[in-house]
């Protein structure tokens, strides 16, 4: 589905992704992990369109993302791709459920009250139904984060991008997050989030490790194992 | 010292956008306070210099005809209060004999005098403020025909008549404390006596002025009273010094007190303008400060750091702004000093704009001062979350329909929940629009035709003036018979007039000018009452009934061939010839007692009222024949063309102002909701969807605030041109507008200047780029 072909990206002389190639299928769950400074926001911006490359190229379902103008990737972000921010990021003069349906109301490929049902249905999914009407700073970071998830798939993207979902959390919430991540990805959505914690990253079921902004080891689990323990053992590697 | 100045230019280097336009907003604001000043103490200067050289009378009665001298020295002889007096031979010369490059002065509407150099006061002066001297052959020609036909000293004026022919070399140009203004409407050229004497042989026709200087503490209504009752040649008009001073004033000075107004109010906008980019500026820096604050920084350091930057750059701006005011600053106050010449205390052009600047330096010091300490006060934590952020905005509702317009829904929205931090800028936008119509809307309604109606006169098209002479009646008659055999005038009236005696409100008598004719051809707007329809009612205009004191249906006494008469007042009009003091009445006044007849007529459609004026300046030689458009704009002096000046320097002034106060709020406002622009672009919108967002958003701002500046300019310009013309006699104006400039053009202009300033402004959304801001 997306394919990075030795992709670097420097910031004045400084090489912050250092030809990196690797693949996404349909369906994957991947995480990506690694020290601060290291590299891994960097390159999920990159792959997502956020950011530009210095070199190589992202070919998303065939196509060469990076060689796409801002407004051209503004468009196809808004109806391939969902995102998620460690900071619940919402506009703040919109309701929860404005904030939601907006993309949705910004890609017009459904009618708007096709797009408000959505909106609710993801809602309950969440289990925050309840917080429709609310303003973006009356709700808690949990909740918060899980109405973000719903906007990140309001438009039924191919692929859902995470930086740090969790990181802003506490433990419950996280566990809410998780669950949901894993739902989704049963359920066929694709993902790929940067981490650092190891929960997010036990959901996954390819962990890249990024240092120095190259990737240092890969990790792939297979069906059943205690992904827990196999990731701990990997972790304590580096 | 040096690490501070280091973290300065950094931070200026860091802000250029923002700085260069505060800096730019600092110059102007110190440009105009020391222009403003300037221009202030430049006209009280000129004027105060110029009166003390020329020694205007404090009280002049005009008279033609016989007097008894002796008399009159008898009367000064015996009243104590009167400090000098003189009389002033003037030798009025029809304009059809002045020739000046082949053309007469009958386009003139000023009536001409010869006089010779006076002794004692009332003296005209060369452009040097010296005392004029002009030999055999010489004349001086009045400043305001230096300016107006540009007559040069060399060239050559030719008095002409029948078989006799007068020429004079211009030697100098002349300032005429009394009668400088081209508000007042006779002027006085320099001649020597020889050539008087000369002149007097072959044309022309005397009038006196006879003239006053008081003792400190005498006052101009004891004097004329006794004059008066000492029966006094007086059968002209009586003018007071102070009335003399509010002709120049309002002739010269206009444009200067449109100045000053403009600049005080633009100041008061700059420093609302400068708190709220401070403030502004600093809520960015509240992160840095917090940063300072944790790491042991102590208060008085940041504080040093954040007033040395704002006090550089106050700094800076007031010495250029203060240079480029003295250097330029004489441009507002050519007219003043064309007419009045230098002052006596040139020091205090440069000594009063530099305290001026000083003092707004201290404001902007004191203004940043307060800030700055203000944000010192909160904590380190509530610096870094960035508390002024999180203030709750309110919500706006997405369509339930969907976003057929996303970026105009998105703009209406987002403006609702942030309207209150849109007010400076709204305000500023008011102002400007407010500024660039008020000064058009005045130049439109003294430049339409229909202006004569406060002057006394229902609308026309053409005046024609016949003096007082000798042949005063045959004239008229000459007048109207050629009037109604010419097919191309639709209709005419004709008004005779003479001066009738009016006991004013503390009891003394003085004359007015009355008017008597026909009110019904012309008919003329009343700010109350009607005009008079029988022999016992009588019209006033709206300076003469105030103080007068009287209202409709009031009873006056006059005096007339002393005998008093009772009328009622009628109505009220507004006019701002003759003083503004003028009455309309059917007496019948003796022959000898007609000062003279103004015949106004209309001309049939598809006649050009050009081509009928030369026409009629042909056949009616001795008569003054003026278009109504022109005899407003000669009454109105210079006014007029001040009044284009005002105009430019206004437009350039408020467009400036609009380009910079767009710019500085939108790099305010971009990076205040750099995250909302973050999440935007993450969530899909692109970087020209963003742009519009904004620019709608300001745009709806200055669309409101364009039909609000246009309505204050209507309805406050007419409070505002009603006051400044209530002391010339007209309060209440209606402002005539010219739809196609100030309802399309004028908004127009400012929408493109925002258009473009938004469209190269909101480049910077490009730079928020969205990872920064959602790592950040």
């Amino acid at each position: 589905m997306i394919k990075v072909e030795q992709i670097s990206k420097s910031f004045k002389d400084t090489k912050v992704l250092r030809d990196i190639s690797f693949e996404i299928k349909k369906g994957d769950f991947v995480a990506v992990m690694g020290p601060s400074g290291s590299g891994k926001s960097t390159l999920l911006y990159s792959m997502s369109g956020m950011d530009s490359i210095s070199e190589g190229r992202i070919m998303f379902e065939g196509i060469n993302i990076s060689e796409m103008k801002e407004d051209e990737l503004s468009g196809f972000r808004l109806t391939k791709m969902g995102f998620v921010f460690q900071n619940a990021q919402m506009l703040k003069n919109l309701s929860i459920f404005d904030n939601i349906t907006l993309p949705g109301l910004v890609a017009k490929k459904e009618s708007a009250k096709d797009i408000r049902k959505r909106a609710s249905k993801l809602m309950k999914r969440m289990e925050i139904a309840e917080m429709k009407e609310r303003d973006i700073r009356e709700v808690s970071g949990g909740q918060l984060q899980r109405a973000s998830i719903c906007r990140a798939m309001i438009n039924n993207p191919k692929v859902l991008f995470l930086d740090e979902p969790t990181g802003a959390l506490n433990s419950a919430a996280t566990d809410q997050v998780l669950a949901i991540l894993e739902d989704l990805n049963r359920d066929g959505m694709t993902i790929m989030t940067v981490t650092h914690d190891q929960r997010v990253a036990a959901k996954a079921r390819k962990v890249l490790y990024i240092i120095d902004g190259e990737i240092a080891a890969c990790k792939e689990f297979s069906v059943g194992a205690d992904r827990v323990r196999e990731l701990d053992d990997w972790l304590k590697g580096f | 010292m040096k690490l501070l100045l280091k973290l300065v230019l950094k931070d200026f280097k860091r802000n250029r956008v923002i700085t260069t336009a505060l800096a730019m907003f600092l110059i102007l604001s110190a440009l105009l306070m020391a222009g403003g000043i300037k221009v202030a103490v430049t006209m009280a200067s000129s004027l105060k210099g110029f009166n003390e050289r020329a020694m205007p009378p404090e009280y002049l009665q005009m008279h033609k005809g016989t007097y008894d001298e002796e008399a009159y020295w008898n009367f000064v002889e015996h009243h104590d209060y009167i400090k000098d007096a003189l009389i002033v031979k003037m030798l009025n010369i029809n304009n059809a004999n002045i020739i000046y490059k082949g053309e007469t002065l009958e386009r003139c509407l000023m009536d001409n005098g010869f006089i010779i150099q006076n002794n004692g006061f009332d003296l005209l002066l060369n452009m040097d403020n010296e005392i004029a001297v002009v030999q055999k052959g010489e004349i001086g020609v009045p400043v305001y025909y230096g300016e107006v036909l540009g007559i040069q000293v060399g060239d050559v004026i030719t008095l002409h008549k029948d078989d006799f022919s007068k020429k004079l070399t211009v030697s100098t140009i002349i300032r005429d404390a009394s009668m400088n203004a081209a508000l007042t409407s006779s002027k006085r050229f320099l001649i020597s006596q020889v050539d008087l004497d000369e002149i007097r042989m072959h044309m022309g026709e005397w009038e006196y002025s006879f003239e006053f200087l008081l003792e400190e503490g005498a006052s101009t209504a004891i004097l004329g009273k006794d004059y008066m009752d000492a029966a006094m040649p007086s059968n002209g008009v009586a003018i007071t010094g102070k009335l003399l001073t509010m002709l120049n004033g309002l002739s010269y000075g206009l444009t200067g007190f449109i100045i000053i107004a403009i600049s005080m109010l633009l100041i008061m906008i700059a420093i609302l303008c400068l708190s709220y980019i401070i403030r502004a500026t600093m809520a960015e820096e509240h992160y840095t400060i917090g940063e300072m604050k944790a790491i042991g920084f102590p208060g008085k350091a940041i504080e040093k750091l954040y007033q040395m930057k704002y006090r550089m750059l106050v700094m800076i701006a007031g010495v250029i702004g203060y240079l480029v005011a003295m250097l330029f600053g004489n441009f507002f106050t050519s007219s003043v000093i064309l007419y009045c010449g230098y002052g006596t205390r040139e020091w205090m052009e440069w000594v009063f704009p530099l305290i001026g600047v000083i003092l707004l330096i201290l404001i902007v010091m004191f203004k940043c001062c307060r800030i700055i300490r203000k944000n010192l006060k909160r904590t380190v934590v509530e610096l870094m979350r960035g508390e002024e952020k999180i203030k709750k905005e309110g919500h706006y509702t997405l369509p339930l329909k969907g976003l057929t317009h996303r970026n105009l829904v998105i703009a209406f929205g987002e403006l609702k929940c942030k309207w209150k931090e849109y007010g400076v800028i709204f305000f500023v936008f008011v102002f400007s629009s407010f500024l660039i119509l008020l000064p058009m809307n005045m130049k439109n309604t003294i430049e339409n035709p229909s202006f004569i109606t406060y002057m006394g006169v229902g609308d026309c098209d053409i005046r024609i003036d016949i003096q007082y002479s000798e042949k005063l009646e045959e004239q008229k008659n000459v007048a109207i018979s050629y009037l109604d055999n010419d097919s191309e005038i639709e209709k005419y009236a004709v008004y005779q007039n003479g001066h009738i005696q009016f006991q004013n409100a503390d009891g003394d008598w003085e004359y007015i000018r009355v008017e008597n004719g026909d009110a019904s051809v012309f008919p003329l707007v009343y700010l109350e009452g009607s005009p008079p329809d029988d022999s016992k009612e009588m019209a006033l205009s709206y300076l003469n009934a105030s103080q007068l004191r009287k209202e409709v249906g009031d009873l006056v006494t006059v005096v007339y061939k002393e005998e008093e008469l009772l009328f009622t007042v009628c109505g009220i009009y507004q006019d701002i010839t003759y003083g503004g003091k003028t009455a309309k009445a059917a007496i019948d006044f003796d022959e000898d007692d007609i000062e003279g007849y103004n015949i106004y007529l209309d001309v049939r459609d598809g006649v050009t009222i050009e081509k009928k004026t030369e026409a009629l300046r042909r056949i009616l030689t001795d008569s003054k024949i003026t278009p109504i458009s022109e005899f407003i704009s000669q009454t109105l002096g210079g006014i007029s063309d001040n009044m284009s000046m005002v105009e430019g320097v206004a437009i350039t002034i408020s467009l400036l102002l609009t380009i910079l106060i767009t710019i500085m709020f939108l790099q305010l406002l971009t990076a205040r909701e750099h995250s909302a622009i973050a999440i935007k672009k993450a969530i899909g919108f692109s970087n020209k969807d963003i742009r519009i967002q904004f620019g709608i958003r300001i745009l709806i701002i200055q669309s409101v605030a364009i039909i609000v500046g246009t309505a204050l300019a209507k309805f406050l310009g007419e409070i505002i041109f009603g006051w400044m013309l209530s002391s010339m006699g007209a309060s209440k104006i209606t402002m005539l507008i010219e739809p196609i400039s100030a309802y399309l053009i004028c908004p127009a202009a400012q929408l493109i200047v925002v258009f473009i300033t938004v469209t190269v402004g909101t480049k910077v959304v490009r730079n928020y780029h969205i990872r920064d801001q959602i790592i950040e």
